[in-house]
Parts: C-alpha cells; structure tokens; sequence
C-alpha cells in the first residue's frame, strides 16, 4: 500500500531526473538525454499517481494535495513538450522548479482527507474533467511564464504564448463543457452559476479576449501579455482562490 | 474600415448598454425570467433570429450591421461580460428566485438588467459573426463549431430555463406517491407516480444512496427499476434522480426524496455543448504542435 508518507521516495528521483535534464536543456547539450532524463522523472513520478490510485481504490483527484500531484506531474510534460516544439533553454528549468514547489507543499504540508469520495463525485466524469483542467492549467501556466519573460525582452516574439494559449483554452472549453454534461446527470442542471462556475465562466472569456484580441491587434504587443497575468490570476481565483473567498463561503457544492 | 468603427464605438456601446441597463433596472426592477415561460420564450427566439437575419441580410447598405460582425465590436462586448461576470464572483449572491440584497441589485446578478444586456448585445454579435460564415466550405466548420456552438448553447439554454420543471418528490416505503413541490412549496400532481420498495445505503464496493421503486405513467405502464445518485431513471421526458433521505436514519431510512426535472430545450443546449466540444479539438488540432 503506498501512501503520502512514501511520496518522497518517487519525488526525490523523479525531481532529480528533471533537474538534472533541466540544467542540460540549459547548456544546450546533450538534447537526447534531456528527453530521456524527463521522461524517466516522469515515469517515475507517474507510478506514485498509478500507484495511490490503486491504494485509494479511486482516482487521486478530490483533495488539494492530490490535485497537486498532478499539476507536478503535467509541468515537466507540458514543459517537455514546448521545449521540443520551442526549444526554449529556460523552459525545463521553469516547469522544475514550480513542479517542485508543488511538490514541497504536498510533502511538508498534505491535506490528507477521509478515503471516501462523497456519492456525486463518483461518477465516470470525474476523472477526465479534473485531468482535463489540470493540464490546461499547466498550459496557461506556462504561457502566463513566457509572458513574463516576454514583457522583459525588447524583440518579442509571442508566437509560442498564442500557440500555449490556443491549446490551454481548448482544454479548458472541454473541461468546463465535461463539467456541464456531468453536473446534468447528477444535479439536474448543466449550469447553476455556483461560484467556481462563474470563475470558470469569467477566466473562459478572459482567455477568449486574449485570443480575439491577437487577431484583431497583432501588434499591440504589451496589453496582449499584461492581460495574460489577469488571465491567470483569475484561473488561480477559480482553482483554489474561491476556498477563501468570502463571498464564495457555503455557496459553492466545489468546495469539499 | 473608417477608424469611427473601431473598439472605441464597441466600448461605447457597451458603456451605453450598462447605463441603459442600470436605468431599466431602477424603473422595472429586476428580471423576472419566469415571465419568459413558453410561449413567449418561443416568440423571443424567433424574433431574435429573425432580426439577426434581417440585420445580415442588409449589411451592404448599414455600415452598423457590417459592423457587428467585426473583432472591433466583439471584443468590447467580451469585456463588458468578463467584468460584470467578475463582479457577479466578488459578490455574494442570494439563492435563485430571491430579491436582491442591496438596492442596486449585483447579489443577483442573473436578474441584473445591465449583466443580461451585456450578455444579449454578445450573443446577438456572435450571432452576426456566424451568419457572415454560413457558407459551405471546409475553412468554416471549426469557426461555426465554435460560434454558432456558443450561440445555440447560451440562447437554448437562457430561453429554456423558464420551462426547466424541477419538483422534489418526497416518498414513503411502501407508498405510492403522485404529488411533487416545486421551489416555492407549491404541491402539484404529476404524470408520473413512484412507488418506493426500499431505500438503502451501499458501503461496498463504495459508498452508494439507492431506492428500489416502480414508476407509474398514467397510461397504465409500470417500470420497476433502482435510481442512485449519479443514475437517474428517464421516463416520459422527466428524469428522476436521487435526491436525498432522512439523513438522522441513515440506511434505514423509510424515506427517500427524489427530484423530478423535465427540460423540453435540452436537445438543443446539448447541440451547442457538442458543437462546442467538437470547435475545442479543432482548435486544438490547429495550434501548431
């Protein structure tokens, strides 16, 4: 049986298979083992997935810390994959060291709630719609990340944020979409403007001014990655920001 | 295009359609959505198309129904929405069907003139823009997926919610029960009885609420079947699910309440959801990977 007490002995390896291809990418050598070194981190790192799953009897998906695994675990992925469209140096290193952030909150401070997933959770949508938006959030974190950067350069170039945005709100569309057909076959009603829907709602259509706005003033560089920041922050507001929102309080049935 | 038209008149408008909201709402007070229940949502529907495909078809001669269907214009309009949407999430709101708590009337965003405005000004430029692309050419499936999608979804879905039915239906073991309450206690005699055999709690293999019942149509047919949470029985375009039971009893609960909801515009909400989702993974397979 494998618990949250053993997450340090998949960590550990799987961290340090990124770190080290990390500082790789960054030298710009040996681009094979960088692939293979990620790869096997998250193998590695994915195996403590399967393997709670399998403990749980459920999918690792209800609580903060579990979802947390998961954003651990598609950062690397998310980063891998930008870095062999991209072949941006930084980018390994980036999603490293936010994937050990993760990481270190999930080890030093877990939130370990009851084995029992309450009876509205289980069901078959449950685990696309979460894993779904969370590798939209790895997504539109990474494009939130190169736009900092970005804005800090004098030839910007936003080529692979539109691309990362693109896909980041696709993936959020589905998921938000999945949510709906779900919450119609447990409550009865596709869409009840509970408060993590409104967020939902509110960081769809800010993700969508990005997108139409690129179209509309590809030039105007600035606004378009100032406004990626207030994208995220408003996807951070509907992740985990809602829990302590006070006007949020005993309102939302996302809170468990 | 004259640089009048740009996003400055889009922002404008938006600004108009606020304050002209803000008025409607300290003259009329807030929406009252059930005043949209069938047929008049039905009458709604079709002059909203209609004056979309009236105000496309003469596009050539008014440069403001030109345009509507431009970037210019939609962008304002989504930041109108995205920000009212905000304010509706920094805003405690009262449950559905209740007045607002302050005199303004943001605790219920839903009935808030200018949050409605806003959202109808989008759907009827959404609309627009859909209309310019309905020709039949490969290059304009995803665009229509994912705006016609948007559009059929938000407009069946608002017009329809006025007829959406949801009662709850409280049964005894071993009773038969025809008699539902709807949200306002009001007790109404359904086309459908449930007769409760058993309510029973499942740990194994995991936790589970389930009724064994007979559900009765008043045409004489009789369906026995077990309604859990998550697996609602469908039975003459009603769907009853699993509500709740007398939670002090536990398992042994000789009650099981059961909510019974009927939907007749869900067809075309899920049109637009699908529509949607297939918009998604075209954009998906698109972005350059």
């Amino acid at each position: 049986m494998v618990t949250w007490t053993d997450l340090w002995l998949f960590a550990l390896p799987a961290l340090t298979c990124w770190a080290v291809a990390a500082l790789l990418a960054l030298r710009g050598k040996w681009h094979k083992t960088v692939y293979l070194l990620t790869i096997c981190g998250l193998l590695v790192f994915g195996a403590y997935i399967a393997l709670m799953w399998h403990s749980l009897e459920r999918p690792p998906l209800r609580t903060m810390g579990e979802t947390r695994l998961w954003y651990s675990f598609f950062l690397p992925f998310v980063g891998l994959i930008t870095y062999s469209r991209w072949r941006y140096r930084w980018i390994l290193l980036f999603s490293t060291m936010l994937s050990a952030v993760f990481i270190c909150i999930n080890l030093f401070k877990p939130e370990i709630h009851s084995k029992e997933l309450m009876p509205a959770l289980q069901s078959p949508w449950f685990a696309p719609h979460v894993i779904i938006y969370m590798f939209a959030y790895a997504t539109t974190g990474a494009a939130m990340l190169l736009s900092l950067w970005q804005l800090f350069r004098k030839e910007k170039d936003l080529s692979a944020i539109d691309n990362l945005t693109r896909v980041g709100l696709s993936f959020l569309t589905v998921g938000m979409l999945f949510g709906a057909l779900w919450a119609k076959e447990a409550w009865g009603t596709y869409w009840s403007w509970d408060p993590k829907e409104t967020w939902a709602a509110a960081t769809w259509l800010c993700y969508l001014i990005y997108v139409h706005w690129r179209r509309c003033r590809p030039a105007s560089v600035r606004p378009a990655l100032l406004w990626q920041i207030i994208c995220f922050m408003c996807l951070q507001m509907c992740w985990w920001g809602i829990n302590y929102l006070p006007s949020a309080q005993g309102l939302s049935v996302h809170t468990y | 295009m004259n640089k009048a038209w740009g996003m400055t008149m889009g922002g404008l408008v938006c600004c108009g359609m606020i304050v002209a909201g803000v008025l409607l709402q300290l003259t009329a007070g807030p929406i009252r959505w059930d005043a949209l229940a069938w047929p008049v949502n039905g009458l709604v529907l079709a002059a909203l198309l209609l004056g979309i495909v009236a105000m496309h078809l003469c596009r050539g001669k008014v440069r403001l129904f030109r345009w509507m269907a431009t970037l210019q214009a939609g962008i304002p309009a989504m930041v109108a929405c995205a920000m009212l949407t905000l304010l509706m999430g920094v805003t405690r709101q009262v449950p559905s069907g209740h007045q607002p708590a302050e005199p303004i009337g943001i605790t219920a965003m839903l009935s808030f003139w200018p949050f409605v405005l806003s959202y109808l000004w989008l759907t009827v430029l959404v609309g627009m823009v859909s209309m310019t692309r309905l020709r039949p050419s490969w290059r304009n499936v995803p665009f229509l997926f994912n705006h016609l999608g948007i559009f059929i979804a938000l407009v069946a879905g608002t017009l329809g919610n006025a007829d959406m039915q949801r009662l709850m239906m409280t049964v005894q073991e071993g009773k038969t029960e025809w008699r539902a309450v709807d949200e306002k206690h009001r007790v109404h005699e359904m086309p459908i009885a449930i007769e409760l055999h058993d309510f029973s709690i499942e740990q194994e293999p995991k936790l589970s609420f389930l009724s064994d019942v007979t559900v009765y149509t008043k045409k004489g047919l009789a369906l026995r079947d077990t309604i859990r949470v998550n697996k609602p029985l469908a039975v003459r375009g009603w769907k009853v699910y699993q509500y709740s039971y007398d939670e002090a009893m536990g398992g042994k609960s000789d009650i099981s309440v059961f909510e019974l909801v009927r939907d007749p515009w869900l067809p075309f909400v899920y049109l637009g959801i699908f529509m949607m989702l297939a918009g998604a993974v075209s954009v998906f397979l698109k972005s350059k990977w």
